[in-house]
């Protein structure tokens, strides 16, 4: 982990430490912005305020202007669906491909890792016309089924497995407990990082997730926040300071989440690039 | 591997804990990417869609001959070269600056990975509300010789803008894996190099740097991969009017592939842009990988 290096001056370290916090700031401004705004009355809009002029009547208006709360309950219920999915269909896929010398093994893995290339966007009108077909438009179906199996969880959760000694698993197995009893009941519990890694991550890409929302709804009813974060942008430009409480009520549960859990997904999303 | 009753067993178990899986990706995703190259050698109307018939390649043959998707590849270049450089010199520039600190880097890493967590309709909301005509930020460019205009709404800023928007959100990203490239060179060899009389600059280019070949490459190519298929904040910067605005400025192949889909109903040339971006895309990120390794085998 941290590196010491001696070789660095006090004052090389202070410049490199306001160099940090300046772009830090910089970074953070324009959200710091939103929420300033979120608070201002319409009517001073683009100017500054003292304090005390802020009110929280923005967040009364945009309850009233559109259906958010309604927006609010889709989105966590599809992010729900989709975390708990995510956990029940790739962690045994994972453990299975990293724990059992079964035949096909080394087909099963190069398979998820080649699906894991593959852009949503190169298969996306095909998953329209599936949903279609099936009369799933403005459905959670829609948002959900489709999403529940990931091929890059498959892979985290095996990668993870890989690194818990076999030991452990082959002496509950002599004690009689069978293989997915093993699974259940040795191998879970020792995985609680890699669990949260998978649920943190799942929920940061759901609750953002933009592309597929707006391909499979168009009725507002079952807009998730994002989508309707646009129409509301759209619709009411005149309501700027609105749109603003808008972003922070969109934003802000993701942000808690991330600072929360920030040391199990930052590795991962670093290894491997990737944003849903 | 011969198969004993052991291996009889595992293969069993394997396959009970791998078949939800698997039976959702034949479903969600075997069925659909085969559709997708089916579908771009039909002739294909969404509301007939059992009428559909067989074309071999001549959607292939409209996409190239229409002028917008021309003008799409190029736009969708000039984003990656605007973007790619951008993120990774800056994303160079924060790991170094963090990594020199030395302390609260667990803050600043956190910091500057907020905006990469953060929704991008949201982050291109906030944007457009800063640079919008007459608020400060153009204002302030409009000191360099820019415009003061909504950059959203102009032909020539719409595309940086959404670069901006991009690059801000990606800096996080792209310097935790500068980050870890920086901690895993020794500090011996800053040190060595500094006895015999290298200055800081010298330290920098000719051991820091190219240690991190591997890092700076991989942030490079993934880099590439995925501004290719930027969509989102263009898709909310032509705010519900004509996808792509203004007048086309920011019309990327992902933005090209949905607005020809589910705009205009022409499933058939859409899907023919999606199996060229499957092919780009899975070629890329193959290419990716396999040098990666070996750049990794050689940096061990």
């Amino acid at each position: 982990m941290p590196v010491k290096t001696r070789s660095r001056t006090p004052v090389a370290r202070a410049a490199s430490l306001a160099a940090a916090s300046l772009a830090a700031l910089i970074l953070l401004v324009p959200l710091l912005y939103a929420l300033y705004a979120s608070f201002e009355p319409v009517e001073f809009y683009g100017r500054f305020v003292g304090l005390s002029r802020l009110t929280p009547d923005n967040y009364r208006q945009v309850v009233t202007l559109v259906p958010i709360l309604r927006w609010y309950l889709n989105t966590v219920v599809v992010t729900l669906i989709i975390i708990l999915g995510n956990f029940v269909v790739n962690t045994p896929a994972g453990y299975a491909l990293a724990r059992f010398n079964f035949v096909g093994r080394k087909a099963v893995f190069a398979l998820v890792l080649s699906i894991m290339m593959v852009p949503l966007q190169a298969y996306l009108i095909p998953l329209y016309l599936m949903v279609a077909g099936l009369g799933w438009l403005n459905s959670y179906k829609a948002l959900t089924i489709p999403f529940i199996v990931y091929s890059f969880f498959i892979f985290l959760m095996r990668q993870y497995f890989l690194t818990i000694p076999r030991e452990l698993d082959d002496a509950a197995e002599v004690d009689g407990l069978g293989k997915i009893g093993t699974f259940v009941r040795i191998a879970l519990p020792l995985a609680p990082s890699a669990i949260v890694t998978q649920v943190v991550l799942g929920f940061t890409m759901t609750w953002n997730s933009f592309l597929i929302p707006v391909t499979m709804t168009n009725d507002p009813s079952y807009f998730v926040l994002t989508v309707g974060l646009n129409t509301l942008k759209s619709q009411y430009y005149d309501f700027p300071t609105v749109t603003m409480a808008g972003v922070i009520l969109l934003t802000l549960p993701v942000i808690a989440v991330f600072v929360t859990f920030q040391r199990f997904i930052v590795p991962s999303l670093a290894s491997s690039g990737l944003k849903g | 591997m011969p198969i004993t009753p052991r291996r009889l067993r595992e293969t069993a178990a394997a396959y009970i804990l791998l078949a939800p899986a698997l039976i959702l990706l034949a479903v969600w995703f075997a069925y659909p990417i085969i559709s997708s190259v089916l579908l771009s050698f039909e002739k294909v109307n969404v509301f007939h869609y059992a009428e559909r018939r067989f074309i071999a390649f001549a959607n292939y043959r409209s996409l190239f001959e229409d002028p917008v998707f021309g003008s799409t590849i190029r736009i969708t270049i000039t984003f990656v070269l605007l973007v790619v450089p951008a993120q990774t010199i800056l994303a160079l520039l924060a790991a170094l600056v963090v990594n020199g600190a030395r302390r609260g880097r667990t803050f600043f890493r956190t910091a500057f990975f907020i905006p990469y967590v953060t929704s991008t309709v949201a982050v291109t909301a906030v944007f457009m509300d800063l640079f919008t005509v007459r608020h400060p930020l153009p204002r302030l460019f409009a000191l360099v010789g820019l415009p003061d205009t909504s950059w959203y709404a102009d032909v020539h800023l719409a595309l940086p803008f959404i670069a901006l928007i991009y690059v801000w959100m990606s800096i996080g990203l792209y310097m935790v894996i500068f980050l870890s490239g920086l901690q895993s060179i020794s500090p011996e060899l800053h040190e060595a190099a500094m006895v015999d009389g290298a200055n800081r600059a010298q330290v920098f280019w000719r051991i820091t740097l190219p240690l991190l070949r591997p890092f700076t490459f991989f942030v490079l190519v993934s880099g590439m991969i995925q501004a290719f298929q930027v969509f989102d904040q263009a898709y909310v910067v032509s705010g519900g009017t004509v996808l792509g605005g203004p007048a086309g400025a920011t019309s990327t192949i992902v933005i090209y592939i949905f607005a020809e889909a589910f705009r205009y109903n022409r499933l058939g040339t859409a899907s023919s842009a999606a199996v060229i971006l499957l092919f780009v895309v899975s070629a890329a990120t193959a290419a990716l990988r396999s040098i990666f390794r070996e750049e990794a085998a050689v940096a061990r």
